[in-house]
């Protein structure tokens, strides 16, 4: 029996009728058409399917949909303000921090809320706040580096 | 010679599509009236099949198609070596996880649904897991048919072995009482899953006139395309294969569900996707193969040494798949990157009840590498040497041989030993007594660049171009260097080339995204491709200019006179006047298969491979700490000195150094797909580990740049060329610090503690 839910889902408010046991990422990529969030092994152990809850990283994979009736979602595509991408975007272009892209947008989304919490990270806090995003391509190296560099850009700045 | 756009860091041209989630893989396709598909699998390491009850399922509602291996044509297929295998199990099971039947269903529920209610009944039959007890002559036959089956080279098949192979040079025995010193170890490793974080999918669609299409996560469409008209009896012409983006490879993407989708479409006549799990993926992938190597070598009191003696035996699975390839591989270079004139090698490939192996960035190479690097460790520490210098006595140089005759070139091994080396501060690190602190290193030798690709550049009528190329993107940044090089040669801005790669009908052929050779091989093929164009442009300016052809070059778009630049013109208006006056569009085509220099003859038996086009190698340094009460092993550190020929992107090859690194250590110290009696017991990440952000250690790259004089610029192939040396780096290491020698990967805190406990004795 499906059920009507209000998401508000990268700023619009979205009704989608779903069956009790639909999990929120199967919502956003087949009933939403919102496929940037990615599936990797539907158990939450790789982190592919990171969306932002409330401005929380969750495996969105391990989350029913109706569970998060009329909360904020976050998925990648709705990252980008008016066609201006977000500083973590433009930095994980900038450092050749992706190559396969399939753990992307979930690395970028921890990566937002790692931010959102601590804007100044040391390098070993941004390691923790990724752990939870397996990345079989990178090694890493230049994703963390994306990360610190925006991370020390407003840190570096004198502050008054 | 001045380059525009070789040796930079240009962004990669795909990464707004990356970062905005807006690059379509395969799991994101959807289209009208489309069905889910899902595989029933074996539970049964090894069984006959009496008989398969599909009815009910069929009568689910839902349910739209039901197909077993009777359903598809009676064939034998292989991408690779030998004709064993088939896309459905008939008559028998040989793994647990082999694809038995099929179902397609409005949605995936219902196809999981329909899959319970398939009824196969197994007799059971005695099964054989370790290499070694099938290669005994009383262990059970896993293909009874072995001798019969067809082989794409002079395979030596016999029992349980699927392909022997013998490689022989010098007298061995010889070598061996030359010696000083004989010493004899045995290595092992684990099976290593390639754990891409996007599982395979694809979506197949047979129009009505019979017409398949295939939209799928592969490196390698035209093998795809080659699996599904071998299995499932059609013309190339009825069959296209369309890569989309692929979330991930390393030798683990060609073709596992093409042909079972495309078999599911004919049967529901309408489009069926299929999406992996990952339990299916660690169950029924294509892992690198577990592998036991012995190795018997002689070596004087100076170090030099004197003769190699090596047996190989690699676990195939229930199907030989690559392993032929991947054994015989590891046995090429199974004296390491050294001057060695005697050498045997017995490689054995073998069949068991276990998953299917496959290919695993290395393709055979890091086990060998595990093997021949922690033996030289153990022969410089009986000789009471120093490793390096061990290494530098006997390191190949321009013009050594590989143990199959073929003669090395643009050799590096010394090169990057030296840059290693000294940039870890090896000398005084080495002598550092710090208590359960260590610094060890291992070279490589890998082989490059084989088989054939295609490109056609065609040229727009305002001057841009579109590049056709087979190739895929898997990640690695092959687009953009591909854009790289075709602007470089076509004397324009990256973003005047757009890419089009990967469609059996539309591209060229390309052998596929595998074995470290698109930017060698497609980057030649576009050299000519350009110069094809370039040929064609300066003989319609001749006219205009009134010069002959070779007096004119082309640059920044415009077509001018070499000696009087002033007089040029457009390329744009060129594309026009072809166009409208002289002979139609100009499209340039480029074809390369690269050849090595030939092996000796009377060197190898049963090898299944050609000489290598080119060799690249690296030399990695690992320094550890370890815990004397855990066994536990910290990697402080990670060098890296990779000769790369020229780095075409400098960011990309820092990606491939940094991401070959992290596998390395996952090979090293954690990854184990674990198999009992043929069922594997850790089919999660959260079981089958791999290095996460906080398990990779700092890691430091050294870029060394020896041309190939084939390459593209002179660059080499190094995808593979990484995971080999970070394991025994880092056992070497293990022992530098603590005298204790690890045999068997991975090396787990438990295996260090024991050797620690039993160090001596």
């Amino acid at each position: 029996m499906k059920r009507l839910i209000h998401l508000h889902v990268n700023g619009e408010s979205r009704e989608v009728a779903v069956s009790p046991d639909q999990l929120l990422v199967d919502v956003l990529r087949d009933d939403l058409a919102l496929t940037g969030t990615k599936k990797g092994c539907g158990t939450g152990d790789c982190g592919a399917c990171t969306v932002l809850l409330g401005g929380r990283p969750v495996p969105s994979c391990l989350v029913l949909a109706v569970d998060v009736s009329g909360q904020d979602v976050l998925t990648i595509e709705g990252l980008a303000t008016n066609g201006v991408l977000h500083p973590l975007q433009q930095a994980f272009i900038d450092h050749w921090a992706i190559q396969c892209g399939f753990c992307t947008p979930g690395m970028i989304l921890s990566a937002v809320a790692l931010l959102g919490r601590n804007p100044c990270p040391s390098e070993e806090e941004v390691r923790q706040a990724i752990a939870g995003n397996l990345c079989r391509c990178t090694g890493y190296a230049q994703i963390v580096e994306a990360i610190m560099c925006v991370a020390n850009a407003p840190c570096a700045a004198p502050r008054d | 010679m001045e380059h525009q756009h070789i040796g930079t860091r240009n962004p990669r041209v795909d990464a707004l599509d990356k970062v905005t989630g807006r690059a379509i893989y395969a799991a994101d396709l959807n289209q009208p009236g489309m069905l889910h598909g899902s595989i029933l699998r074996s539970t049964r390491p090894h069984a006959r099949i009496r008989h398969i009850e599909t009815s009910r399922a069929r009568s689910l509602p839902g349910v739209k198609a039901v197909v077993t291996g009777m359903d598809a044509p009676d064939v034998r297929y292989t991408m690779h070596y030998i004709f064993d295998q088939r896309l459905l199990a008939r008559n028998k099971v040989r793994y647990i996880g082999e694809p038995v039947a099929a179902v397609a269903a409005v949605d995936p529920a219902v196809a999981e649904e329909a899959l319970e209610l398939i009824e196969v009944d197994y007799e059971d039959l005695p099964a054989v897991f370790d290499p070694l007890e099938a290669m005994k002559p009383d262990a059970p036959v896993i293909h009874e048919d072995l001798a019969r089956y067809p082989a794409k080279f002079a395979a030596v098949k016999y029992g349980n072995v699927c392909s022997y192979t013998q490689i022989h040079r010098g007298d061995v025995e010889e070598g061996l009482r030359r010696a000083d010193l004989v010493v004899e170890n045995t290595f092992t490793t684990a099976r290593i899953h390639q754990a891409y974080i996007e599982p395979h999918a694809c979506l197949a669609n047979v129009d009505s006139s019979g017409r398949v299409t295939v939209w799928t996560t592969s490196q390698a469409p035209f093998k795809a395309r080659n699996a599904v008209c071998q299995t499932l009896q059609l013309p190339m012409s009825k069959v296209r294969v369309i890569a989309t983006e692929v979330g991930g490879g390393f030798g683990g993407k060609e073709s596992l569900l093409d042909g079972i989708a495309a078999l599911l479409s004919l049967h529901a006549g309408r489009p069926v996707k299929m999406v992996l799990s990952r339990w299916e993926e660690f169950v029924a992938g294509r892992p690198r193969q577990p592998t036991r190597i012995t190795l018997r070598t002689g070596a004087k009191k100076d170090g030099t040494l004197t003769a190699v003696k090596a047996q190989y035996v690699y676990d195939s699975g229930a199907y030989a798949d690559q392993s032929p390839g991947t054994t015989a591989y590891g046995a090429t270079f199974a004296k390491g990157p050294y001057r060695v004139d005697n050498v045997h090698v017995d490689a054995y490939c073998v069949y068991t009840n276990n998953v299917i192996s496959g290919a695993c960035r290395g393709y055979g190479g890091p086990p060998q590498c595990w093997a021949t690097e922690s033996q030289m460790d153990i022969i410089a520490d009986e000789l009471g040497m120093d490793p390096f210098e061990l290494r530098l006595i006997n390191g190949v140089n321009e013009g050594d041989q590989l143990t199959t005759g073929q003669v090395c070139r643009n050799v590096s091994m010394k090169a990057t030993l030296r840059a290693a080396a000294e940039r870890a501060g090896w000398q005084e690190k080495r002598k550092a007594n710090a208590p359960y602190r260590g610094i060890g290193l291992a070279c490589h030798e890998r082989g490059f660049g084989l088989f054939s690709s295609g490109v056609v550049i065609k040229l727009n009528e305002d001057g841009t171009y579109s590049l056709l190329s087979g190739a895929v993107e898997i990640g690695t940044g092959a687009k953009t260097v591909l854009s790289q090089i075709a602007a470089e040669e076509l004397g324009v801005g990256v973003e005047s080339i757009s890419v089009i790669m990967a469609d059996t009908d539309a591209t060229p052929y390309d052998y596929g995204s595998v074995a470290s050779r698109t930017t060698y091989t497609s980057g030649n093929a576009i050299r000519l491709a350009a110069a094809d164009v370039r040929r064609q442009l300066f003989e319609l300016a001749a006219g205009k200019l009134e010069v002959g052809p070779a007096e004119l070059e082309l640059r920044a778009g415009v077509v001018s006179v070499r000696l009087a630049p002033e007089q040029s013109v457009p390329v744009a208006a060129l594309a026009g006047e072809a166009i409208r006056r002289w002979g139609g569009p100009i499209i340039g085509r480029g074809s390369y298969l690269a050849e090595g220099t030939p092996l000796e003859p009377g060197t190898v038996s049963g090898y299944p491979m050609g000489p290598f086009p080119g060799l690249v190698y690296n030399t990695q340094v690992a320094e550890v700490e370890v815990d004397p009460a855990t066994g536990q092993v910290r990697v402080l550190k990670l060098y890296c000195a990779q000769d790369v020929g020229k780095a075409i992107n400098q960011a990309g090859v820092e990606g491939q150094v940094y991401g070959g690194l992290a596998q390395g250590l996952g090979f090293a110290v954690m990854e184990n797909l674990i198999s009992q009696d043929g069922r594997v017991v850790n089919p999660t990440f959260l079981d089958y580990k791999i290095p996460t952000a906080v398990d990779v250690p700092q890691a430091e790259m050294i870029l060394v740049e020896v041309p190939d004089d084939k390459g593209p610029y002179g660059a080499k192939g190094i995808g593979e060329a990484l995971v080999g040396p970070t394991a025994p780096a880092i056992a070497n290491a293990i022992f530098h610090a603590t005298g204790a020698r690890i045999r068997d990967l991975p090396i787990t805190a438990e295996r260090v503690l024991l050797a620690l406990q039993t160090k001596g004795k």
